[in-house]
């Protein structure tokens, strides 16, 4: 008898015993990457995240019925067991446990293998993944910060690696408890990051210390924190033109929109973007944004959605983001086809958010309209229509400039996954289309339910009624 | 003085001649055997009254001398021929064994329409339950013995073929399945032994819960060479498709569904929605029935021929086989070519050796996917899907000859506007795509015995078994699967390569001729490696080639390992006193490599008594030998394992490699558990046999209870806790528990006319006794889409789930769904923006919450509360009749194909929906139709309408033959022949509204069977075949 043989090793994959895992520099590295792959993952930014949040709103209409490809996101008729709302919250929960899993085997042992100095950059950049990870989670699951400052269920905050079966019965914090968490995450992330990489990659798909930052406006905002929108976003946004970072990478707008949204993708408008090689890295077919709004045409462009916005000209460079397949009006933005395996970058941050997360805090800041505001309005819409400018005179009341902020990201940002989340923190009825009638914020729907087998599994749990 | 009496003896069943009858003279020992034609000449004293002729596997027959010249027909002895079992590293005499085993003979395997032995078990034998799934040739039938023995891990048998445990299930990486167990050709089967109980099985200790089969191959008899040949041909059509709407109807009836939902628009502009009938190239309507374009009718044939003979001290056998098969679904072919060589040697008085050889080369073709397949009920381009789901008003082809199609993935819509009318195009996808599988197998081995006293033996087994398959496809660039990515081929090939090395000792000693001891003692060695690489290319240069290996951009490739050791210790004790009460004892110790660090090592064992009463004085004195032949009383208990289907390296937690912008990438993979081990069955058998008027009736009665314990179940975890996979645990427990009943009678034997008679009936009971902590309930998915099944503890396993519905209400057409808090009725309304209703609302108006999975009950039980088999043979003169019934009896199924046959996107519907909800007071079962409605018949949650009772009868084999008279044969050299017609599937009692109760999309699964979602059906097979012996 060969003994050795009932003691077998795997040829393909790391054990985890004695945390083999951490056990060399290379292996470390990995881990970090592996990270940013959870973030990346099909039912997450490798664009169903993404879909979902555009979905909802209202600038597609549906040409297929597949509730496989999110039809009842669309519809509003999803149910506690469906796909979506199972797998998005199944894909974030697995990356935080990435997360957390590293955080703590760096202590116990990354850290005497890597050297604490960029043991520490790695945790910040498991920290910022996870602060990534429950903001997503909460525009879906949770009720909008605004709704009772934060007072409603939240989600089950996570902060321990799990690695083996166990009781993970656990209930769900206040989403004011969560954020607390994110902001807390962001702001240590803030502290350990590096402040850049040497590849213009790196400073795409990795984090550094103005990832935090920029991600922090978007979190202040959500929550109508707009004074530390400001006080966030002034340390990577100048008082005046031209807004370019002073300090990290020196994020700024392209001069052409479309060459964000094209090879190599790592312009230094790109915060962060999650990177898909045709061949060894595909997106998903029914996960890729290509798929979806070009390649399949499974969703078009609603022809009273923001495409017929009169004030978006048709010289806009941004109009050349709408385009036509298979006779039908669509989004072009990420117009790699399934023969190149949907490779686009997707952005999860761009320097354009935080320029208008920055503008309207400013404007939802004071009672007048803000002339600073008004000049970041302009210098994102003026990048790419230089024939429309708006005036602060232009503006008979604030309100007019929070709309025009709110439309400027409907068209700036369109296909990015803004609207949904847009709209929910600002309580905003969520308009209809089609067939489909619009959404109130008292109404059930207003949020995704909280997933079935969460409900199964986890005894402590609660549903969104 | 002496006179001689010459003869001929032959066979009186196919009329063959005899070598090696012995012949006595009655009263003298006087005797002489047959020649190697069946001649014999014998001196008889003047005074001999009559000769004896025996023959082991004949009935003796003693005839009175009249003449000089006797030619005697012998009749086979159906009993002797089983009265031996294989028993696992042995045999025994069956009157001597108590365990529970079941024996199927050659003769119910060979010529039969079947691509594998497995698929012809149907009914043979008592607690052996034989599922074939679908249509699709070559795929492995569902086995259970004795109830489904497991949750997580598989419930098929250990199969050991000559002694060598061999891989099972579908070993096809393509769409075509490629059976594991369809190398050996049916026809060099000699017998199959099913080994139900502890007392049976406990010799193949960890691996034994699910019950054995013990596949014994034909080998050589001494004697002067035999050749036969088999041929059958045989047709097979699809039977009993569901009937489809037509194309006026299809358009009417979507049109009809787009005005309810209100958005039918014929108008210039805007968002145009309709559906139009289209002419055409001669003017006329396109009226599609797709049924003819994805099913046919299927020829096959199959020819064996075989040598065997043999010396006192050498025999030999060598077969080939040939078969080419085709089934009901178009280009899904089977074609085996194989070849067995077996010998046996005595070298002098000690030593015994011998081996086989055999290898098997089989082609699974098929086009393309057939959706039947476990995982597959959902694909897009399975064609049992794409049959009754594209739209009957477009053609394949346009006018010009190109294939109509609309996009990449879908066909084209022709005259409907506004929505897609269809998946693939059905078309495209046959004629242009192929997903094959290539299986080169060898198996043999090589024994050498040493008989070192006459009651002391030793003997070492090295036998292998390889399979090899390559898998080869083609998707192309115009409409499917990868025509968005512009065509792709792929190629794998898999090595799965296993050795055996087994060692024994045996002693069977004779005490004071009463005390029959018999003791065995052995270990045992398996190794399987596998070792596979695959490669994709995407992006075709030119469509004038579509072979891997040219002309393609984008590769992709893969790979896969895995390897496991077993190691074994056994031993088996037998002891009789005086034939009149038996022990038997296993025992047998495993150590496995894919078990937990501290848990490799397991101990099981099997004990079992038998007590003949017949033997007994009382027994005669009562009279009672007058009727009963033998009444045998036995019991048995013990301790067995299971771990088939466990990963090689479930023990342990991964980290798994990727990339990250083209850097390497380490993420958790897997969940392990370093604690898991072996899932255990303790079972428990007492039961009686009994044989009455000289064994003319023989009865075969067993209860069993298999507890099963530490049953291994992928315990989820809370999905927030972020874990990467489902960890399995040795923790949840079930039982199966029922009786079985076997009756075999020769009700009458007269030199024209025969019959014989075989019943079996088993019922058995399944039910979940605990889970995991907290745990009390899970769903299984139909391929991970659909939840129609549940498990629950208190209960079977894999009960049908589904929402309770109340018809459909008579006022307004909707449909009527319970809800499951309340009881409440609750109304759907798919059209919300013209209707003036809710979507959800109560009787009243007010609105109701969601509807949804979560309001589903537990509403039937998948699991044949009877199972069983009724076979009858019938000889008049030179003409047989068989026939074979087989029964499954007490269970439901949910047909979830009727969810979609009724689904109102744009899919083509079942004629069902011509009784649709239309007016006001109406009162039917079909909802008022909407177009984009999938709500209101299934297709969103799975729903009671859908559930139906699934009991069958079914005519598995009916079967005619004539055998030629010898006299016409003589001449050719032929010493036999037989003729017959045979035809499988024939007829089918059943309420069951689906094409064949038997279908279903979950293949092997434990605990989603009963779910039927887009398979094909089962064909109907008739065949005409022939039986030479020369």
């Amino acid at each position: 008898c060969q003994k050795d043989l009932l003691t077998p090793d795997s040829e393909t994959q790391v054990s985890t015993l004695d945390l083999a895992q951490f056990s060399t520099v290379a292996r470390i590295d990995g881990q970090v990457r592996g990270l940013y792959t959870g973030l990346r993952a099909a039912d997450f930014y490798g664009g169903r995240y993404i879909v979902y949040n555009e979905l909802r709103a209202d600038n597609y209409v549906a040409q297929s019925s597949n509730s496989v490809t999110a039809t009842q996101t669309y519809a509003y008729t999803l149910g506690n067991g469906a796909q979506e709302v199972n797998g998005f919250w199944a894909s974030a929960y697995n990356t935080i446990n990435r997360c957390n899993l590293f955080i703590e085997g760096m202590a116990a042992k990354g850290n005497a293998v890597i050297g604490d100095a960029t043991g520490k950059n790695y945790i910040a950049e498991a920290k910022m993944i996870r602060a990534i990870c429950y903001y997503s989670l909460l525009t879906l699951y949770a009720r909008p910060y605004y709704d009772g400052n934060g007072s409603k269920p939240g989600l089950p905050l996570r902060l321990t690696g799990n690695s083996v079966s166990g009781n993970f019965d656990l209930a769900r914090s206040t989403v004011a408890e969560v954020y607390t968490q994110v902001l807390k995450d962001l702001n240590e992330a803030e502290i350990d990051l590096p402040a850049n990489y040497s590849t213009a990659l790196n400073n795409t798909i990795r984090a550094h210390k103005n990832t935090a930052i920029a991600y922090k406006t978007r979190v202040y905002l959500t929550m109508q924190r707009y004074a530390d929108v400001v006080t966030e976003a002034n340390k990577i946004v100048p008082l005046v033109a031209p807004f370019t970072a002073t300090s990290g990478v020196a994020h700024a707008l392209q001069a052409d929109i479309t060459n964000v949204f094209k090879t190599p993708y790592t312009t230094t408008e790109s915060i962060l973007s999650m990177p898909f090689v045709s061949g060894t890295e595909n997106a998903a077919g029914q996960s890729a944004l290509g798929s979806y709004f070009f390649g399949v045409v499974l969703y078009s462009m609603n022809p009273t959605g923001i495409i017929a916005d009169a004030g978006w000209k048709s010289t806009d460079k941004r109009r050349s983001f709408i385009g036509s397949r298979s006779g039908f009006t669509v989004l072009s933005k990420y117009p790699t086809l399934a023969a190149s395996n949907y490779a686009d970058y997707v952005p999860i941050i761009r320097y354009a958010e935080v320029l208008l997360n920055l503008g309207e805090a400013l404007a939802r800041s004071t009672t007048s309209v803000n002339p600073r505001a008004v000049a970041l309005l302009n210098a994102v819409r003026n990048r790419s229509d230089a024939t429309t400018t708006f005036l602060v005179t232009g503006f008979a009341a604030p309100q007019a400039l929070y709309d025009a902020f709110l439309k400027e990201r409907n068209i700036e940002l369109l296909g990015e996954g803004f609207r949904s989340p847009d709209l929910l923190r600002l309580g905003l009825t969520i308009p209809g289309k089609e067939s489909i009638p619009a959404v109130l914020p008292s109404s059930p729907l207003y949020i995704w339910p909280i997933p079935s087998s969460e409900l199964l599994y986890n005894k402590l749990m609660t549903d969104n009624l | 003085q002496t006179r001689i009496i010459t003869g001929t003896v032959t066979d009186k069943m196919d009329g063959s001649s005899l070598p090696g009858v012995a012949i006595m003279v009655v009263g003298s020992n006087n005797g002489i055997q047959t020649s190697a034609d069946g001649k014999f000449s014998l001196k008889v004293p003047t005074g001999a009254q009559s000769l004896k002729f025996t023959y082991v596997g004949y009935l003796s027959k003693t005839l009175t001398v009249t003449g000089n010249v006797i030619n005697v027909a012998l009749e086979q002895d159906s009993k002797q021929l089983s009265e031996i079992v294989v028993t696992g590293y042995g045999t025994q005499r069956k009157a001597d064994n108590v365990g529970s085993i079941a024996r199927v003979s050659s003769k119910e395997l060979e010529n039969k329409p079947v691509q594998s032995f497995d698929q012809a078990l149907g009914g043979k034998a008592a607690g052996v339950q034989i599922t074939i799934p679908n249509g699709v040739l070559n795929n492995p039938p569902v086995i259970r013995i004795r109830g489904t023995n497991s949750i997580s891990l598989s419930s098929f048998p250990l199969i050991v073929i000559d002694g060598i445990a061999t891989f099972t299930g579908d070993a096809s990486g393509s769409s075509a399945a490629g059976n594991a167990l369809a190398s050996i050709n049916p026809n060099d089967i000699e017998s199959i032994d099913v080994l139900k109980d502890a007392a049976a099985a406990a010799i193949y200790g960890s691996r034994a819960a699910n019950g054995v089969l013990i596949v014994t191959t034909k080998k050589g008899k001494s004697g002067k060479a035999t050749v036969s040949y088999d041929a059958w041909v045989g047709s097979v059509k699809p039977r009993n498709l569901e009937p489809l709407l037509d194309a006026f109807q299809y358009t009417d009836l979507k049109n009809e569904a787009l005005k309810n939902f209100g958005t039918y628009n014929t108008g210039p502009t805007g968002t145009r929605a309709f559906f139009a009938l289209t002419n055409d190239a001669s003017g006329n309507p396109i009226n599609t029935n797709w049924y003819d374009y994805i099913y046919r009718e299927g020829f096959s044939h199959s020819n064996t021929v075989s040598i065997s003979g043999g010396n006192e001290s050498t025999s030999y056998y060598l077969s080939g086989n040939f078969t080419a098969q085709e089934g009901i679904i178009v280009k899904n072919d089977y074609n085996r070519k194989s070849g067995l060589f077996k010998i046996d040697h005595k070298e002098g008085k000690m030593f015994l050796l011998g081996g086989k050889i055999s290898y098997t080369n089989q082609e699974n073709l098929a086009a393309t996917s057939s959706g039947s397949l476990p995982g597959e009920a959902f694909g897009t381009g399975g064609l049992g899907r794409l049959a009754i789901v594209t739209a009957p008003n477009v053609a394949p082809l346009n006018p010009d000859g190109s294939y109509s199609i609309f996009n990449a993935t879908t066909i084209g819509r022709m005259g409907n506007v506004g929505s897609d009318v269809g998946f693939y195009n059905p078309s495209t996808v046959i004629d242009l795509d192929r997903s094959n599988n290539e299986l080169n197998t060898v198996q043999s081995n090589f024994y050498l015995q040493a008989n070192l006293t006459p009651w002391l033996n030793l003997k070492t087994v090295y036998g292998i078994d390889y399979i090899l398959s390559d898998n080869d496809a083609f998707f192309n660039p115009i409409n499917g699967g990868s025509a968005a990515s512009l065509g792709s081929a792929a190629k794998s090939l898999n090595k799965n390569k296993r050795w055996v090395w087994t060692n024994t000792a045996q002693a069977d000693y004779t005490f004071s001729e009463k005390h029959n001891f018999s003791l065995l003692l052995g270990n045992e060695q398996q190794r399987s490696e596998s070792d596979g690489f695959s490669g994709s290319r995407t992006t075709l240069s030119d469509l004038a080639f579509d072979n891997y290996a040219a002309g393609f951009a984008t590769p992709a490739t893969a790979g896969a390992v895995g390897e496991n050791y077993l190691v074994s210790f056994f031993s088996r004790f037998n002891y009789d006193f005086n034939k009149k009460y038996f022990l038997t004892a296993n025992l047998r110790q495993d150590e496995y490599s894919a078990f937990g660090a501290n848990n490799k090592k397991g101990i099981f064992y099997g004990v079992g008594i038998g007590w003949e009463i017949a033997q007994e004085k009382f027994w005669t004195k009562a009279g009672l030998d007058n009727l009963f032949t033998t009444f045998k009383i036995r019991g048995s208990y013990g301790t067995i394992g299971n771990f088939s289907g466990l990963g090689n390296l479930a023990s342990y937690s991964f980290y798994g490699t990727g990339l990250y912008a083209g850097a390497s990438t380490l993420v958790p993979t897997q969940t392990g558990n370093d604690q898991i081990g072996w899932e255990t069955s303790d079972k428990l058998d007492v039961g009686f046999n009994f044989g009455i008027l000289n064994d003319k009736i023989t009865v075969e009665a067993a209860y069993y209870k298999n507890s099963l314990g530490g049953l291994i179940y992928n315990v989820p975890q809370v999905p927030s806790a972020g874990l990467p996979s489902t960890p399995q645990i040795n923790i949840a427990s079930m039982y199966n528990k029922g009786y079985e009943l076997t009756v075999n009678a020769d009700p009458v034997r007269t030199n024209n006319f025969s019959w014989n008679t075989s019943l079996n009936i088993s019922f058995n009971e399944n039910k979940i006794t605990s889970l995991s902590q907290g745990i009390d309930q899970f769903l299984t998915t139909t391929s991970g889409l659909e939840s129609a099944s549940i498990s629950r503890v208190g209960s079977s396993l894999g009960m049908i789930y589904a929402v309770p519905t109340a018809g459909v209400d008579p006022a307004t057409g909707r449909r009527i769904f319970i809800e499951k808090a309340t009881g409440k009725k609750v109304l759907y309304s798919h059209n919300i923006t013209t209707s003036g209703f809710l979507r959800w609302s109560y009787e009243d108006g007010t609105a109701a919450p969601v509807i949804s999975i979560n309001d589903a009950q537990v509403a039937g039980n998948t699991q044949p509360k009877f199972v069983g088999g009724f076979s009858n043979n019938f000889r008049y003169k030179k003409f047989d009749l068989t026939t074979t019934l087989t029964y499954q009896l007490g269970f439901s199924i949910y047909y979830g194909t009727n969810a979609g046959l009724r689904d109102q996107r744009f899919w083509n519907n079942s004629t069902d929906m011509l009784r649709r909800w239309t007016t006001p007071g109406q009162i039917t079962d079909i909802p008022k139709l909407n177009f984009t409605d999938n709500v209101s018949n299934g297709s969103s949650f799975p729903i009671d309408v859908n559930i139906y009772k699934g009991d069958f009868v079914k005519l598995r084999n009916i079967s005619l033959g004539y055998t030629l008279p010898t006299q016409f044969l003589s001449k050719a050299k032929i010493s036999s022949a037989r003729l017959y017609v045979s035809g499988d599937n024939l007829l089918i009692l059943t309420k069951y509204p689906g094409s064949d109760p038997e279908v279903s999309s979950n293949g092997n699964s434990t605990s989603s069977l009963g779910v039927e979602r887009n398979s094909v059906a089962n064909g109907r097979t008739l065949t005409a075949g022939l039986s030479l012996k020369f």
